[in-house]
């Protein structure tokens, strides 16, 4: 935790903390809820209820918790939330579900927001959630194993495990598709 | 995709090649991996593949950024937001009701404790009034002490009794009551 930050903290100068959290963490708030959501909008607006929820819970932080686990946990929860509004029927518990997977890919507003959409990205919408969340993240973090971990709230080697498996899966999946669609 | 193997590679490898490819991997071990990839063509073809996947999800992966106004619009919400969250209702709630146990608690005491005091002096009076007909002999001892020296010895009683009670309440772990003595 930034050292500012908790030394205001631990004085009650919340305010004056959250104005240094939130540009602090903005960026790895938004890009968590975006390897969630998959949808920019509905990231940014994750990421301001994230900031709000951070806001009124302030006072309440113990640090028992890192500031950055505790708002992490705090953007995963408020995304579930979202995806849970969106249909409530599906359990997002199970991170291995094919039906939340599915679910949580047809939800979003469209993953063709890149015209040259790769059509690796479209297998990459067919593993597990947790696998395409840890993809996703790993990428907009440029690569850092620790950045998805502790955004994730998952251990540094089951990140690595993820990861590894997602990428071996596509491999796997992507030779035939792509010789089916030449 | 053309360098996609679907054929994995040596499993013994198989992480080491990804840690090797990433440059994560120990000056030691890298040697040793190295080598063995100059002599396995299924683990550099496998290599070579899983690096293509590395390189085009993080081409084709979007980077979004938070726009531009992000802070500005969440302090604007935040104006319109209360402070008040569900933990700080829920320890509001427990303060009150805390709060509200003491003082029925001091009420129950200082009542109990009146009617414990009016109730000695009832009983050191009536004691009084009674005993020239219930001890003849006393009634003489009686007669020859002054209004004062009765007022003593009635006051003597009622704290005799009152200690009593009190011996007796804490003997049972709890305030002196009425009931204490039934």
């Amino acid at each position: 935790m930034d050292a500012g930050i908790e030394e205001l903290l631990a004085a009650g100068r919340h305010d004056r903390a959250f104005d240094l959290v939130v540009p602090a963490f903005q960026d790895r708030v938004f890009r968590l809820a975006y390897s969630i959501l998959r949808d920019r909008a509905a990231a940014e607006d994750a990421a301001q209820e994230t900031f709000v929820r951070v806001w009124k819970a302030l006072p309440g932080f113990d640090g028992r918790a890192a500031l950055g686990t505790w708002i992490y946990a705090i953007t995963r929860n408020t995304c579930l939330m979202e995806l849970r509004r969106r249909r409530p029927t599906v359990s997002f518990d199970d991170p291995d579900s094919a039906e939340a997977s599915h679910a949580a890919a047809s939800i979003a507003t469209g993953p063709a927001e890149d015209p040259e959409h790769d059509n690796l990205l479209r297998l990459l919408d067919t593993l597990p959630r947790n696998q395409q969340e840890a993809v996703r993240l790993f990428y907009l973090e440029d690569r850092s194993y620790e950045a998805v971990a502790e955004q994730l709230g998952m251990p540094l080697g089951t990140v690595k495990n993820l990861l590894h498996r997602a990428r071996k899966r596509l491999m796997e999946l992507a030779q035939p598709a792509e010789v089916k669609a030449a | 995709m053309n360098n996609l193997n679907p054929l994995p590679p040596c499993a013994d490898y198989e992480f080491e090649i990804v840690e090797l490819g990433e440059g994560s991997l120990a000056p030691e071990k890298a040697r040793t991996v190295r080598a063995h990839l100059e002599s396995c063509a299924r683990c550099r073809n496998w290599l070579s593949g899983f690096a293509e996947v590395d390189a085009r999800l993080a081409a084709a992966l979007p980077r979004h950024v938070l726009s531009a106004d992000f802070a500005s619009r969440l302090h604007a919400r935040l104006g319109s937001e209360s402070r008040r969250t569900p933990r700080n209702d829920l320890r509001t709630a427990a303060d009150e009701e805390y709060r509200r146990t003491l003082e029925a608690l001091r009420l129950g005491a200082r009542r109990n404790a009146i009617l414990a005091g009016l109730a000695a002096g009832v009983v050191a009076i009536g004691g009084l009034v009674l005993a020239p007909n219930l001890l003849p002999d006393a009634g003489s001892l009686l007669a020859s002490l002054t209004a004062q020296q009765r007022l003593i010895g009635c006051g003597a009683l009622g704290g005799v009794i009152a200690l009593a009670g009190l011996a007796w309440s804490t003997m049972l772990g709890q305030l002196p009551t009425l009931r204490s003595f039934g």
